[in-house]
Formats: C-alpha cells, sequence, structure tokens
C-alpha cells in the first residue's frame, strides 16, 4: 500500500535535471509558459510527490511446538478482522497463513537442513545449526522494505524443503516458530516480540492431551521426547524470551493443590516497561501490587474460583509489569466484570475483550487466563500498529518538509 | 469416495509417528544422550505435531459449510442480507 503525499516547493532548477526519480521519491517538474524560452534557467514551483512504500510492521513470535502458537495467531488475525487462510492454489502443505492485513510466516521455513539431513548431522530443528538465519534475515528485511520474496517451504508431512512460494510484503507480518529472537539481526527488524513460556509440568500435560491418542505414543515415549529435546530447548530457545517485549509464562494452578491435570492455569503476562508505543495494561492502580479475587457478592464463582495479582517486578534484569490471572472462566459476566477492573486495554470500546473471546469459545484456552491474555496482546499489537504508521507518516511528512 | 481421499494424509501422519517412535526407541536402547537418539525423538516430536495439526483440520469441516462453499445457490445455502 503506498501512501503519497503532495508537497510544494519552490525551487529553482536547471531544466537538465528536470526528472530527478530514486526509489522513494519522484520529482514532478513543472514547466510554467515562460516569455523568455530560450533561456535554459526557469523558476517554477515543483511538486514533490514522496510515494514511500508503507513500511511492513514486523512481531515475532516464538514458543516451542504444540505449545499453542497457532491459537495464538487465529486470535491475532481475528482482531484485525477477517480469516487467515493458506495462499490459494499453492503447495497444500504450505505453512503461511495470509489475511487482508496479516501475514504469518512458519520459520521451520527457513531450516537448511531438511529431516534426514538432521538426522545425519545428529542435530535437532532446535540446533541454530539446523536453521538458516542469513536467508532469515535477507527476506525478513526485504519484507519489512515492502519487497516481495521467494520463500522455501519446509513440508511437515514429507520432511523436505518444498520449491519456494512467492510471499507479498504485507501490512502486519509475523513470524512464528523456535528462534524469531535468536539472531541478532533478525531481533532488530522486530517492532515487537512475544514469548510463549510454558512450564514443563503443563506442556507434559498439553502433549499428553496432544498425543495419547495417537497411535504408537505412550506415556514414556511422550515424556522421552520431552526429555530428550530440553537440553536443546534449554540452550537455543529459552534464552530467547529475555528479549521479548511480553513474556506469556503458563503455569500449574496455585488454587488446587496438586493439580496435574493442566486445565485450571496459572498464566502471567510479563510486559516489559518502556517499549515505544506499548503502555502495559494495568489492574485498578498503576505501578500497585494488588492480589484481588473477584468473587464475592457481585460475583459467584465455581470451584476453585479465579484469582488476580498484579504488580512491578524484573525479569532477567529489566522493568517489567506483571499481571497474573489464576483460575478458571465459567460464564460470560465474569470476564466482562474482569475487563472493566483493568486499563490500558487498547480496546476501541467497552467490552471488545469479551467480544473477541467470545467470538472464539471453541478455541483452547478461552475460559482461562492463556486466551485471556492472548487476546489482549492481539489488542495491543494493533495499538502498536496504528502508532507506529501514524508516526511513520508524520516522519515521511517532517522529511520531505526539511 | 470422498471421506477416504479426505482421511489419506492423516492416516500416512499416523502410520510415520508410529514408525518414528519406533525408530527412536531402537536408536535410544543404546545410548539415550546420544545426537542420534535426541534427534530421532525431535523427529517424533515435529510428527506429532503435525498429526494434532491436521486432526484439527478435519474437526473443523462443517459438513454444510463445505456443501455451501460449492453449491451457494441451493435451499439449504441461500441467505440474504435484507
Amino acid at each position: 500500500m503506498a501512501v503519497c503525499t503532495v508537497y510544494t516547493i519552490p525551487t529553482t532548477t536547471h531544466l537538465g535535471s528536470s526528472f530527478n526519480q530514486n526509489n522513494k521519491q519522484v520529482f514532478f517538474n513543472y514547466k510554467r509558459s515562460s516569455s523568455s524560452n530560450n533561456t535554459l534557467f526557469t523558476t517554477r514551483p515543483s511538486y514533490v510527490i514522496t510515494c514511500s512504500q508503507q513500511q511492513t510492521i514486523v512481531i515475532g513470535l516464538a514458543a516451542d511446538s504444540g505449545c499453542g502458537k497457532s491459537t495464538f495467531m487465529r486470535r491475532l488475525t481475528s482482531v484485525f478482522g477477517g480469516a487467515a487462510e493458506p495462499p490459494k492454489g499453492g503447495n497444500p502443505d504450505s505453512n503461511t497463513l495470509i489475511s487482508d492485513t496479516t501475514t504469518v510466516i512458519c520459520l521451520d521455513d527457513f531450516h537448511s537442513l531438511d529431516r534426514n539431513g538432521r538426522k545425519v548431522e545428529k542435530v535437532t530443528a532446535l540446533d541454530p545449526k539446523a536453521n538458516d538465519f542469513d536467508l532469515m534475515y535477507e527476506q525478513v528485511k526485504a519484507l519489512k522494505e515492502g519487497k516481495a520474496v521467494d520463500k522455501p517451504i519446509y513440508n511437515h508431512v514429507s520432511g523436505l524443503l518444498d520449491p519456494p512460494e512467492l510471499i507479498q510484503p504485507p501490512k502486519i507480518l509475523v513470524i512464528e516458530g523456535l528462534h524469531p529472537m535468536y539472531d541478532a539481526r533478525v531481533r532488530e527488524l522486530l517492532d515487537f516480540s512475544i514469548y510463549l513460556d510454558i512450564s514443563n509440568e503443563v506442556k507434559f500435560a498439553w502433549k499428553i492431551q496432544r498425543d495419547m491418542k495417537e497411535r504408537g505414543h505412550s506415556l514414556e515415549s511422550i515424556k522421552a521426547s520431552i526429555e530428550s529435546r530440553k537440553p536443546d530447548f534449554d540452550a537455543y530457545i529459552d534464552p530467547q524470551k529475555q528479549h521479548a517485549d511480553v513474556v506469556i509464562e503458563v503455569l500449574p494452578t496455585e488454587l488446587i493443590p496438586d493439580d496435574d491435570e493442566g486445565k485450571v492455569l496459572r498464566v502471567r503476562m510479563i510486559q516489559k516497561e518502556g517499549v515505544k508505543f506499548f503502555n502495559p495494561v494495568y489492574l485498578f492502580d498503576e505501578g500497585s501490587t494488588i492480589s484481588w479475587i473477584p468473587c464475592g457478592r457481585k460475583l459467584t464463582c465455581s470451584y476453585p474460583g479465579i484469582k488476580f495479582s498484579y504488580g512491578p517486578d524484573t525479569f532477567y534484569g529489566n522493568e517489567v509489569t506483571v499481571v497474573e490471572m489464576d483460575g478458571m472462566f465459567d460464564r460470560l459476566d465474569e470476564l466482562i466484570y474482569v475487563e472493566s477492573h483493568l486499563s490500558n486495554l487498547s480496546t476501541k470500546f467497552y467490552g471488545e475483550v469479551t467480544q473477541q473471546m467470545l467470538k472464539h469459545q471453541n478455541f483452547p484456552g478461552s475460559n482461562n487466563g492463556t486466551g485471556f491474555f492472548q487476546t489482549i496482546i492481539g489488542l495491543k499489537i494493533r495499538d502498536l500498529f496504528e502508532q507506529l504508521v501514524a508516526s511513520r507518516s508524520t516522519a515521511t511528512a517532517t522529511a520531505a518538509k526539511a | 469416495g470422498l471421506v477416504a481421499v479426505r482421511a489419506a494424509p492423516d492416516n500416512r501422519i499416523s502410520e510415520n509417528v508410529e514408525k518414528s517412535i519406533k525408530e527412536a526407541q531402537e536408536t535410544c536402547s543404546d545410548d539415550p544422550v546420544s545426537g542420534e537418539c535426541v534427534a530421532a525423538w525431535d523427529v517424533v516430536e515435529e510428527l506429532s505435531a503435525a498429526a494434532s495439526h491436521a486432526r484439527d483440520k478435519a474437526k473443523d469441516v462443517e459438513p454444510l459449510e463445505e456443501y455451501c462453499k460449492d453449491n451457494p445457490e441451493t435451499d439449504e445455502c441461500r441467505t440474504y442480507d435484507n
């Protein structure tokens, strides 16, 4: 999408250089009918039309496989409206999702080694050696600058690298996968970053739910798979959370003693302070430390109830604000009651968070903090996007006037 | 006919998951922390995730919605905004 602004700047220009063209600016020089036709120098107003290709906003989402990245993505694209679908008519195993505003690309597509290659080299997909960060950087940079790229496709079914697909620069580019914040060059390109941090207990419970119906899987095989990948996960994936603007931590509940079902969750949204265009969400009073149980005379909750906590903290040496929710929603009125006590939600109308959650009642996590905080982050990203676009068009205008 | 076609890719992944688990268990019987072993379990994770995505996709299919995509003019599919 091109945003064009026209400025009239009176200048004296030599006729010989009357047409000046570069990537970003086109100068149209008007030649006024002048009585002094034989002179090479004329004074005339020149119209500067700046057609800056509207820059793409890049968002990074890091999480392990099977940790709900795709649910998060569906919630995020829904905030911007329209459904996200795979590219039409392309590879049926493409990992890309495209909607009107947003394109989501899966970073597995930048594997440098396919499934067999990793077997030969004895490395996992978590290992940086299995990934081509040079290509990742080049293509994300190109998309950010508004250039289309031919991105490879890693086929999760066959385990092979398929022929590339053409990706057009979107308004919002989301790169999701294991390593969006691993390479410093790629990290620099991100306008916002999120890390989904699932604790080991919850990961185990979720993978049991996911895999037990699969033939061949047993408790032992699920456990073995998690355990054997853990050293690589701790070495290469987990450290990325220190760079994230928001970390969503998913932990076992503290409301039920020794709960191992993974259905009731304690979810913490850790928001970095001082990030441009991102104002952390707070509960009641900004900067205080608060513990809040919304159940009481105004609200009936079933067992185990809901508990909120809010307060400042430090995370990897950074100032952060943490909003925590433990427990489960039973009914809609609980959600709107909670929403009305949170501030800085970046909603456009009262009840927007609740409405978004209701739209996707069947998504995993809709009755606990995972869905609630993911929806809120979706709204924060929309806000960030709008502010960034506004600030860039102001910057372009100022630059053109100068 | 139609059902078999839809179920085919899912079954293919399911078989691969089963095979990959057997392979991982065999590879790891000698040395449970070797590079081969870790890589083998990583393949299991990748295939399990792919299988679960395929299952979710198949679950999302509403028979009437699918039919109406191809036959929007039929009685059961026609909708008017006003």
